[in-house]
């Protein structure tokens, strides 16, 4: 490593403009497919798959140019604020549909039943209407597919919390073998994490399954349906990401890329996947439990 | 009942954002991140077996069909 006076300077890059493209697919792809467009349907996939190829493709990159030794102290300090950036930008990501869901639940719900100064709205407007959480019975049911039950915190749910959990404790046996110059538990222990997370992600699917074909728990089942697939439907992508970013560190841990002291590419995907399942238990208590 | 969720919570969110302080301050041979990880998977879990017996013992009313 040179010291922090040289600076570095990196190469023109194809990766950030093709990972916008990917993005762009993507959002754009889903929301039309939202309203049953098959186009939209196969832009979706394929900008889903440009992502994995840049995310692929850039993390090599950057890996051969950390490998090659080119990159300094300044490089390092540039990587570390990177990444606090990102962490503040994912904080605001999940505090805004958190706040979504406590607006709809604590405020709007109660209003439309006549809390506070709103007692004509429950009276005139939907009479019958009922505030209640989760807002099964929505005012104007025709518009809405009506959902027969919702997803039970003690079924799926708590067995994926405790895989998530389970996780977050081999990840962090890792991480003290990495400590520790232990090679052997570093892997194991990435794998166990890697798996559990795979397997958070097959039970994730399942459960979406079950809300679609047998509960009718859908996107367009009203406020209650639109809450609790973005705010688990969001996580989901995070999860899969972090099982990308794990399968990566795995990978280098495995070609020995770190030692006791130099490892942040380990640290920085550590600390996503710890604060992914800190999100996912904030999820299970406020989404299916309480 | 509550309420010792959110200290709970309060706790965990500390120390994983220690964690992410000591990621940020540290130089890699630091071993300050990994201890507050440590300690943010422990609360964790003890929030989940917390959790576990308030169901079991009725102490808290989980959401159900209105």
């Amino acid at each position: 490593m040179q010291s922090r006076l040289d600076y570095f300077i990196p190469g023109g890059s194809y990766w950030p403009i093709l990972g916008s493209v990917g993005m762009a697919a993507l959002l754009g792809g889903f929301a039309s497919s939202l309203h049953g467009n098959i186009v939209g349907t196969s832009a979706m996939i394929l900008g889903f798959g440009i992502i994995i190829f840049m995310v692929f493709g850039w993390i090599g990159q950057v890996i051969n140019e950390s490998e090659s030794g080119i990159y300094n102290l300044q490089v390092d300090k540039s990587f570390r604020m990177g990444m606090g950036w990102f962490i503040f930008s994912e904080v605001m990501f999940f505090a805004a549909f958190f706040g979504a869901l406590f607006y709809a639940r604590q405020l709007s719900v109660p209003w439309l039943g006549g809390e506070g100064n709103n007692q004509f709205t429950g009276e005139v407007l939907w009479p019958e209407f009922k505030a209640v959480w989760p807002l099964i019975n929505v005012p104007l049911p025709d518009n809405f597919s009506i959902p027969k039950g919702i997803i039970h915190a003690w079924e799926i749910p708590a067995i994926n919390t405790l895989l998530l959990l389970t996780s977050g404790a081999t990840l962090t046996w890792a991480h003290w073998a990495l400590m520790n110059k232990n090679r052997n538990q570093l892997i194991t222990g990435l794998i166990a994490t890697i798996v559990l997370g795979i397997t958070f992600l097959g039970f994730q699917i399942f459960e979406y399954m079950e809300a679609y074909n047998h509960l009718d728990l859908k996107l367009t089942s009203g406020i209650y349906g639109s809450t609790f697939f973005m705010l688990t439907g969001f996580h989901g992508l995070h999860v899969t990401l972090g099982t990308i970013m794990l399968i990566a560190i795995l990978m280098r841990s495995i070609r020995g890329h770190f030692n006791t002291d130099r490892h942040f590419g380990f640290e920085a995907v550590a600390w996503y996947w710890h604060f992914v399942d800190v999100v996912w238990l904030g999820l299970f208590i406020v989404v299916y439990w309480l | 009942m509550n309420y010792i969720i959110l200290i709970f919570f309060i706790f965990i969110i500390y120390s994983l954002a220690s964690a992410l302080y000591y990621m940020m301050k540290d130089g890699d041979g630091s071993k300050r991140m990994v201890k507050a990880l440590t300690i943010r998977v422990a609360i964790s879990i003890t929030l989940f077996v917390f959790i576990l017996i308030s169901f079991w013992m009725g102490w808290i009313k989980p959401a159900g069909v209105a």
